[in-house]
Parts: structure tokens; C-alpha cells; sequence
């Protein structure tokens, strides 16, 4: 968990707008290599907006996002080649139903990366046994737990070789039970050094994961810092009530 | 019962009578087959147009004026009457040149299924979850590849009832193949009845046939239906 890496995303003056309400406020924000990015807020906050604006998922209404240097939001930017290196997991976990997980895992490595199907298929499996879900490899979405989804999910998103993975709100649509299950994954990827970008309202996992932690609240970030100081010492007085309800 | 005995032999087995019926089956089901594949291949390209045009935030110029093409092309089709548009296929767009029936017919029948595939394709693709195409382009697939290996698939699925609808509808509006002297089932029946003066038997033979036909087509549409339901255990 070095925090002196390489910067992965350089985000200067963010802006993202629905109509006439502004989402986001000129962010600026850098996030290096090797870091685990906590973000948090209150609902309406923007950050998910955030979230799903490093792959565009949202497209910006204004501001520039370098992802390894490279422009992305320049609109001649090839979206696929860069979507390939930034993972997302989703709250609601997005496998695709029609396919068997095991599809679910080896489709884009298939049809983007262009691996043979054996090579992909092995590499699947190896990852389905880190999750403890190799037994399920020929089942359909439709037939797992969420928590059993949700490891899939991002275990589907490491078939991929991403340098980043985003999470948003990964735990949010899970039985309490499974929650668990979802963040012992997050937390080996995070001792393994992926970096990692998480929209959460998990506190504990925060504290003990995170690298950094941001506030994001009416579209800004008001307010970054490690962990413990963010937890112990929270200056800004939205924060300060922000926790004072959630912890 | 001698009588009927005697009509069934007049209508069905004298001169080869029974000719009518089989050949018409064979131009009704090829027509048929024929073009709800073209329907479905129509369809399926406007669907995906048309959605395309009506999510993408900023659709890119091409995309607007296919969307308009499309838009034209659905009004005008289902706007006139498939027996119209016969008619002019036969005698205005093919008038001048010597092409076989069955393929003016195939061209007819498919052109209009698809513009009724097109929007049932496309109610299809709107009632996917968007979350399963967010997933698909952060994995780095392209548009096209989301659509065609995510998107389309499930769409497909969930409208296959109303799909089957649509196919059975085609089968039975061949029955008009007549009007450009495409012998069918419908006219092969109407042939014999004007050759035996009878008209039971002709006619209620045909019908007859087209309900087996449609019996079937929609039990293979159920087990269709049945097959792509796996992955919902």
C-alpha cells in the first residue's frame, strides 16, 4: 500500500451536470498507483457520479481526466482501450444473465483481449477457486447468492488485468450476512497492491483498508485525509454530522 | 358416407388434385421461413438502430439519419396493407423483369414482418437491464459486441412470446400469395374448388392445414421459450 506510486487518474475541474442540476463541482483529484481510495458521503453526494465518471460510464460536462497520462475525456479517445484497464464492480452486480458464470468471466477476455478460449477458461478457474467459487463455474447468475454474485463480479473484472478497479457501493445490495464474504475479497486485493477506487458506507472496512479517505458532499470534496485522522479528526462540519449518523 | 367418400375423390385424388395442396404448402412454408428470417434480420438492425438513437447521449450523426430512415420505413410499412405492398412489389418494383413469385413474396412478407419485429425486437432490447450494459462496456467490450452477445440475447428472449405471435401472424397472411398468382395453399384450395364446384372440402381442407401448421410453429416457439429459460432455475 505504497502511496508514492505513479499517478494513475489525474482529475482537474470535473464537472458533470444532469439539466440544469450540477452533480459534480470542478473536482480535482489525482489517485496513484497502489492506493485504496475510500469515498464517502451522504446519498446525492455526486459520488458515485464520481465514480462512474473515471470510465465514463458518465460522461464529464466538463474538466479533463488523464488516466495514465492520456486524455480520456478527448472525445477522438478510444473508450474500449481504456475501459479494459479499469475494473468496475457494481452494487448491483451486473452479471450477465444469459451467460454461465464461467462465460461471465471469459467473454471479454475472449472477445477483447483475444485469448483463446482454453487459455481464458484456466485463468477463470484459477480465479474461481481463489474466491472459493470454482463449483459454481457452469451456473447461471440466477442461481447464486449475492454475495457469491458480487465475488464473481469481481473476480470477472480481474479476468481483465485492470491497473485500477472501481467499486460502487460493492456491499450496498447484500444481505447482511454476505457482506462479509464481498469484503474479505476486497480486502486480499487490496494487501496484493491493486489499486483501488471504493464509493462505500462501510466505515470499519474504510479505516482498515483505505489508504486515503474523501468526503464528497453537494459535488465537491470537502474534505481528504489518511484513515485515522478523517475517523478521529474530521474538520469539516458536514463530516462531522456525516459521521456523527453513520458511525 | 358414400358421399363423402365420392366428394373426397373428386376434390382430392382426381387429376391429381392433391398436387394443389402439396405444392401450395411447400411455396406457403418457404415463403413463410423465408421471410421471418429476413423479418427477423430486418428487425433486429431497426431495433438496434432505433434504441441506439434513443439512449446514446449524443448519437452521432449517422445514427440520426438511419433513426430517420427507420422511422420512415415503419410508418410506410405498417401503415398500407401487406396485399398493397404484394401488389406493388409484383407489378411496380419487379413489373419489368421476369423474377420468380416466390421470391417477390419472400421479399413482401419479410420487408413487412420487419418492421413489426422491429419495435417488438426493440421493446425487447429497452426492458434489459441497463446495469448489464454498463458491465459489458466496462469490460471493455465495444458497443456492438455489449449488443450482440449481451444485449441482444435476453431481449430476444423476453419477447419470444410476442415474436411467435408475429410468426404465426406471417404464416396466415401468405393466404393473400394469390393476388400475384403465387399458387399457395390458399389458392391451390381455391383452384380445386373452382374446378369442382365444391367448395367444402377445398376450403375447409386449407383450413385445416393452417391450423396444424400454426399448431406447430407455436409448440416450437413453447419449446423454445422453454430452452432459453434455463438460466432462470
Amino acid at each position: 500500500m505504497n502511496a508514492d506510486g505513479q499517478v494513475l487518474f489525474e482529475i482537474r475541474g470535473l464537472c458533470k451536470s444532469f439539466g440544469n442540476t450540477l452533480v459534480l463541482d470542478h473536482i480535482d483529484a489525482e489517485i496513484r498507483k497502489g492506493e485504496v481510495v475510500v469515498i464517502i458521503g451522504p446519498s446525492g453526494s455526486g459520488k458515485s457520479t464520481f465514480l462512474r465518471s473515471l470510465n465514463l460510464l458518465e460522461m464529464p460536462t466538463g474538466g479533463q481526466i488523464l488516466f495514465e497520462g492520456k486524455d480520456i475525456t478527448d472525445p477522438k479517445a478510444n473508450l474500449n482501450v481504456y475501459r479494459q484497464k479499469i475494473g468496475m464492480v457494481f452494487q448491483h452486480f451486473n452479471l450477465f444473465a444469459n451467460k454461465t458464470i464461467l462465460d461471465n468471466m471469459t467473454l471479454a477476455p475472449i472477445k477483447v483481449l483475444k485469448k483463446s478460449k482454453a487459455q481464458a477458461e484456466e485463468e477463470a478457474m484459477r480465479l474461481l477457486k481463489r474466491v472459493g467459487l470454482e463449483e459454481k463455474a457452469g451456473a447461471y447468475p440466477a442461481q447464486l447468492s449475492g454475495g457469491q454474485k458480487q465475488r464473481i463480479a469481481i473476480v470477472r473484472s480481474l479476468c481483465m488485468h485492470p491497473d485500477v478497479m472501481l467499486f460502487d457501493e460493492p456491499t450496498s445490495a447484500l444481505d447482511p450476512e454476505m457482506v462479509g464474504e464481498v469484503l474479505a475479497v476486497m480486502r486480499d486485493l487490496a494487501h496484493e497492491g491493486m489499486t483501488m477506487v471504493i464509493v462505500t458506507h462501510e466505515m470499519g472496512f474504510a479505516r482498515e483498508v483505505g489508504s486515503r479517505v474523501l468526503f464528497v458532499d453537494e459535488g465537491k470534496i470537502k474534505e481528504e485525509n489518511t484513515p485515522a485522522a478523517f475517523f478521529d479528526q474530521p474538520k469539516n462540519p458536514r463530516l462531522v454530522e456525516f459521521l456523527s449518523k453513520v458511525i | 358416407m358414400e358421399e363423402f367418400k365420392l366428394k373426397f375423390i373428386a376434390n382430392f385424388i382426381t387429376d391429381d388434385r392433391w398436387k394443389y395442396f402439396t405444392n401450395g404448402l411447400g411455396t406457403t412454408y418457404i415463403v413463410s421461413f423465408f421471410a421471418i428470417v429476413l423479418g427477423v434480420v430486418i428487425g433486429v438492425l431497426i431495433a438496434v438502430v432505433r434504441s441506439t438513437a434513443d439512449t446514446v447521449e449524443r448519437p452521432p450523426l449517422v445514427v440520426k439519419l438511419l433513426n430517420m430512415i427507420c422511422k420512415l420505413y415503419l410508418t410506410v410499412i405498417r401503415g398500407t396493407p401487406a396485399m398493397i405492398q404484394l401488389l406493388i412489389m409484383y407489378y411496380i418494383i419487379f413489373g419489368s423483369v421476369d423474377v420468380s413469385k416466390r421470391l417477390v413474396a419472400i421479399l413482401t412478407f419479410g420487408i413487412n414482418s420487419g418492421a413489426y419485429v422491429a419495435e417488438i425486437i426493440r421493446s425487447g432490447i429497452m426492458s434489459v437491464d441497463q446495469g448489464q450494459f454498463e458491465a459489458g462496456r466496462s469490460l471493455g467490450l465495444s458497443y456492438v459486441q455489449t449488443m450482440w452477445y449481451i444485449i441482444i440475447p435476453q431481449a430476444f428472449k423476453n419477447v419470444l412470446p410476442a415474436l411467435g405471435n408475429e410468426f404465426i401472424t406471417l404464416l396466415k397472411e401468405t393466404s393473400i400469395c394469390g393476388y400475384i398468382a403465387l399458387t399457395d395453399v390458399t389458392h391451390g384450395a381455391n383452384t380445386v374448388r373452382s374446378q369442382t364446384y365444391e367448395p367444402y372440402m377445398p376450403l375447409l381442407g386449407a383450413a385445416l392445414i393452417y391450423l396444424i401448421s400454426v399448431s406447430v410453429l407455436s409448440a416450437l416457439v413453447t419449446r423454445m421459450e422453454r430452452r432459453l429459460r434455463v438460466n432462470e432455475r
